[in-house]
């Protein structure tokens, strides 16, 4: 049983990191419709700048921390004003976005290896390593803060969304970018907001990692796995990226540690395929059905 | 100059290409948009070294056995996938690449994930002149044939087509399965190039590099995919000298086409004679405008 | 007709592009007369996880040929380095053999370093008849294949049955340990080799491994394995991987509460595992081919430091001593010509910082080579004793 416990607070604490880097693909999903695989390289680039910030800097943790999430926010913004807005100009068909988000990807990932250089640079100890044991369960304190801190930061988008007049104007624009713009939306503002928020959330997830892990340039891999968790959790809803995001961990987890760890990533691929044959919009995303 | 060394990257190109032509079938004509065609190329190398290195087979015999398997395994594929919405087909065909690439990784039979050194070094520079030169013609037909007009005509507007009679479904399948053998083809021309398989070759960044190039030379166009698969082939060796940045302007070349010219090189006007002889005609004439029926050069 | 003119065209369009890239390619133009520059390859990791290696072994290199020109050459010729960088993947390693041997024309290869990417550059080695010096790369298989040896394959390190054994060796013997846990990477053929030479060991001696799990090259999160290896309490954990995973999994393993002293091979002793783990790595024991230590080597470590103010890696030594076995088979051959040398190479005996280098004829490695077992304390590696297996 506490076996159980412990592989089942791995697959948590490996599913909260995935949950923060999903939130990010869901929102710029839910309004503009494509997979936005430029995320990686965002979330790869806060964990840098925190280094840089705490390090070079020698800011104090929280300003480093916030620092990072608002830098990536501006940063994905700027992606989003270079590589899709012309695109959205001459609405290109979406396959388009997806073959510039990659090309960004590779250009960000090579412009680190290519500037900062390629070795890996460790997060100066923040937390201690030291374990908190519960029983046989032990549980890492930075995993628990990385709990904590998903907790909070999703608690408040959802409040930002829900209770702000700038959030419904998101949840409009989601349904329908057209007839948001008919009501008088500025939608041009919605998506800078989505994505600066998208970049937010990513900065966050990144300086996370690079405490949990270490921070190197191909971090933006990692989060091929945070798409997989949001298409389960239903592309377009943040409940869901969140959902889809703890239970995959948990699944992948599962998996290593009861099977093989060779058949884990194998796992969270079928579990891929079987969404989108059986249920494409996810365990609890929207059911749109194409209008003819 | 070493003819050996442009041999080796136009071999590379070749057979980029041969995915490509495929992809090019799939995505350009009938309007479907793959990020797993590397799974396809896996396969179809797998199987043929497993027959050349296993089975003795010959080299052209196991190549088509290697089409043969992609080919199934597409149809297989595509009867869960193709009734999927636009996008979900693309997330679902960039789940089976990866789903086969670590299926690969698992079998010890070949290699696993540590991969396959000693295949035998069956290509070369004609064989895979000569296989794209047939690949090409035997697509141009399959184009200008009723069957490719009924695939442009799925892509151009797919409820209409079902309306007029069209077979969707069956058009679908046909062009993955046909895109599937030709990145068969190319997997078993890879490796006997390289004598080396190894899974991790034939993952999401490969499938990327393909629709890339598809899309660069122009969605629509087999001059167009002839063009990109030379050009953005041969772009990383010459860029070599500059080491660390050449994948920085690759990237960054790429968002720039997306902005600039999505329509890709050719725009997916074809490279012929008659359409070269337009040109020059368009050319020449002073106002420019030409006689009705002669204008563009689309090769409908 | 049609469209045999469409192809016709295609074909005449790629003709016309390889002229094209022909004439675009101006690195190419040896403004030197060649006879008087002797060309030496070398292929490493640049980028990717192992990229402080091979950047290390390539800054070795060029330092070390400036120190020969300087005193004249070899042969009265200047050696000169094209050095190009694998990214630690094996296709690439292809592609860059064929790009030194084909275009460049060396006359050989020194490194790489990883057997992963030394093993698959064999044909194309024997096509072009260029021999290829590697220099960590510990796998058997990157110079007898199937019991044949490869004819233009060489090394200057000892093999992945000899250090597993000495692992295992020192493990049970010496540290008493008779429970050991395995986590290694099955994507890697060091790994997975080192790995099956350590359990046959350490089993014939009378051990039990209580525990061998596996990750895959590129993940991160090692916990599930390690809650596995946790429960079955060995008395140490053997790490037959890279120094970053190795790193992270030292942390994760750390936080679990797992205590027990970790045992690692030449993939482990790098810099860069102090600046990401330091504490959790206190104490571990690593199967290497130098004592860095040794006065002997001290005068390499200096001259490196003083030029590149960074300290040597363990690369550093063993690209030392490919370089020096090249330029002994060099002179012996007399001239610059990679058949030559390659025959030159069967019969090599010199003195390098890693010790006698006595080449076998049958298996083109280096005989008899001692380990040297470290123990990482603070920021040093400590060493212990030289260890053989028996």
């Amino acid at each position: 049983m506490s076996r159980f416990l412990q592989q089942l607070i791995n697959g948590l604490s490996i599913g909260s990191v995935y949950a923060l880097m999903a939130v990010g693909y869901s929102l710029v999903y839910s309004i503009m419709n494509f997979s936005n695989f430029a995320h990686g390289g965002v979330i790869m680039l806060g964990a840098y700048f925190g280094y840089y910030y705490l390090t070079k800097l020698g800011l104090p943790f929280f300003v480093a921390f916030m620092a990072s999430a608002l830098t990536t926010g501006i940063l994905a913004v700027v992606i989003e004003r270079g590589a899709y807005k012309p695109l959205r100009e001459r609405k290109a068909p979406f396959l388009y976005f997806i073959i510039s988000a990659m090309g960004a990807s590779i250009f960000l990932e090579n412009i680190v290896i290519a500037t900062i250089g390629p070795t890996f640079k460790s997060y100066p100890e923040i937390l201690s390593r030291t374990p908190i044991q519960l029983g046989s369960v032990t549980l890492g304190r930075i995993d628990l803060t990385m709990f904590i801190i998903s907790a909070i930061c999703l608690a408040l988008l959802v409040f930002f969304i829900d209770f702000t007049k700038m959030g419904k104007a998101i949840q409009a624009t989601s349904y329908s970018v057209k007839a948001s713009a008919l009501m008088g939306i500025n939608t041009d503002l919605v998506i800078i907001v989505v994505f600066a928020l998208g970049g937010f959330f990513a900065g966050i997830a990144g300086v996370l990692f690079g405490m949990k892990y270490t921070v190197y340039p191909q971090i933006g891999i990692i989060t091929n796995k945070s798409f997989i968790a949001a298409v389960f959790g239903g592309l377009g809803s943040l409940p869901g990226a969140v959902v889809g995001s703890i239970l995959l961990g948990i699944i992948e987890t599962m998996t290593s540690g009861y099977l093989s760890s060779n058949y884990r990533d194998l796992i969270a691929f079928a579990l891929l395929i079987a969404v989108l044959v059986i249920r494409p919009s996810g365990l609890m995303g929207k059911v749109t059905e194409d209008k003819a | 100059m070493d003819l050996y060394y442009i041999q080796g990257i136009l071999m590379l190109a070749g057979i980029n290409l041969m995915s490509v032509l495929g992809l090019s079938l799939l995505t350009g004509f009938t309007g479907m948009f793959s990020f797993g065609h590397a799974g396809f190329m896996a396969i179809g190398g797998y199987t043929s070294a497993m027959m050349t290195v296993n089975y003795g087979w010959p080299f052209i015999p196991a190549l088509l056995m290697g089409a043969l398997t992609a080919a199934l395994m597409s149809a297989l594929i595509g009867k869960l996938t193709l009734n999927l919405k636009g996008d979900y087909f693309c997330i679902a065909t960039l789940g089976f690449g990866e789903a086969i690439r670590l299926v690969l990784d698992n079998v010890q039979y070949f290699g696993g994930a540590r991969g396959w050194p000693g295949i035998p070094n069956y290509t070369n520079f004609t064989n895979v002149l000569i296989i794209n030169i047939i690949a090409i013609i035997i697509l141009a037909n399959i184009i200008r044939s009723r069957h490719g007009r009924n695939m442009i005509a799925v892509r151009e507007e797919e409820l209409a087509s079902q309306i007029v009679g069209i077979n969707v479904f069956k058009y679908k399948l046909i062009s993955l399965m046909i895109s599937a053998a030709y990145a068969g083809v190319a997997g078993g021309l890879m490796a006997h190039y390289m004598t080396f398989l190894q899974p991790k070759m034939f993952s999401l960044v490969k499938s990327t590099e393909l629709t890339i190039i598809v899309i660069f030379g122009g969605l629509g166009s087999i001059s167009g995919s002839v063009l990109g698969a030379l050009v953005l082939t041969s772009l990383p060796e010459i860029l070599r000298s500059f080491s660390n940045w050449r994948l920085v302007i690759y990237g960054l070349s790429v968002i720039i086409i997306m902005i600039s010219r999505p329509e890709g090189l050719m725009g997916g006007y074809e490279l012929t004679p008659s359409s070269m002889k337009k040109l020059f005609t368009r050319m020449r004439s002073k106002k420019g405008d030409l006689p009705k029926g002669m204008e563009g050069g689309n090769t409908l | 007709m049609y469209k045999k003119t469409l192809a016709l065209l295609l074909v005449s369009l790629m003709i016309l592009t390889m002229a094209f890239t022909g004439c675009s390619k101006p690195e190419t133009e040896t403004a030197a007369p060649a006879e008087e520059i002797i060309k030496v390859g070398w292929m490493g990791s640049l980028t990717g996880d192992q990229a402080v290696w091979g950047q290390c072994e390539l800054d070795t290199v060029k330092m070390l040929f400036e120190e020969i020109n300087a005193k004249g050459g070899v042969l009265g010729k200047q050696l000169e380095v094209i050095g190009y960088d694998t990214k630690g993947d094996p296709q690439e390693a292809v592609n860059v053999a064929k790009r030194l041997t084909g275009q460049d024309k060396v006359v050989a290869i020194l490194g790489p370093n990883a057997s992963g990417n030394a093993i698959p550059i064999a044909p194309v080695l024997e096509q072009a008849k260029v021999p290829d010096i590697a220099t960590v790369a510990t796998n058997p298989k990157v110079t007898v294949l199937d019991g044949k040896v490869k004819p233009y394959n060489f090394r200057v390190c000892f093999i992945d049955p000899y250090q597993g054994a000495v692992a295992a060796g020192y493990a049970i013997e010496v540290l008493g340990f008779k429970k050991a846990a395995i986590l290694y990477d099955v994507a890697d053929d060091y790994s997975q080799g080192l790995t099956q030479f350590f359990e046959e060991f350490f089993v014939s001696k009378g051990g039990t491994i209580v525990a061998k799990e596996a990750f895959k090259f590129g993940d991160v999160d090692f916990r599930p394995q390690l809650s596995k290896i946790k429960d079955a309490a060995p008395e140490v954990l053997f790490l037959p991987i890279f120094f970053k995973e190795a790193a992270l999994i030292a942390n994760q393993a750390r936080e679990l509460g797992i205590t027990v002293p970790l045992m690692g091979g030449d993939g482990l002793p790098s810099e860069q595992l102090f600046t990401m783990a330091k504490d959790a790595v206190q104490g571990t024991y690593i199967v290497n081919h130098v004592d860095y230590d040794d006065p002997e080597v001290q005068d390499l470590k200096n001259r490196y430091k003083t030029k590149y103010n960074k300290e040597l890696e363990l690369n550093g030594y063993l690209v030392h001593d490919a370089v020096v076995v090249f330029v002994d088979a060099l002179e012996r051959a007399g001239v610059a010509d990679s058949v030559k040398i390659t025959e030159a190479l069967e019969t090599t005996n010199v003195k390098g910082v890693t010790g006698q280098i006595t080449i076998s004829k049958e298996t083109h490695n280096p005989e008899g080579k001692d380990a040297a077992i470290v123990k990482i304390e603070g920021d040093r590696y400590v060493f212990q004793q030289k260890y053989s297996a028996k």
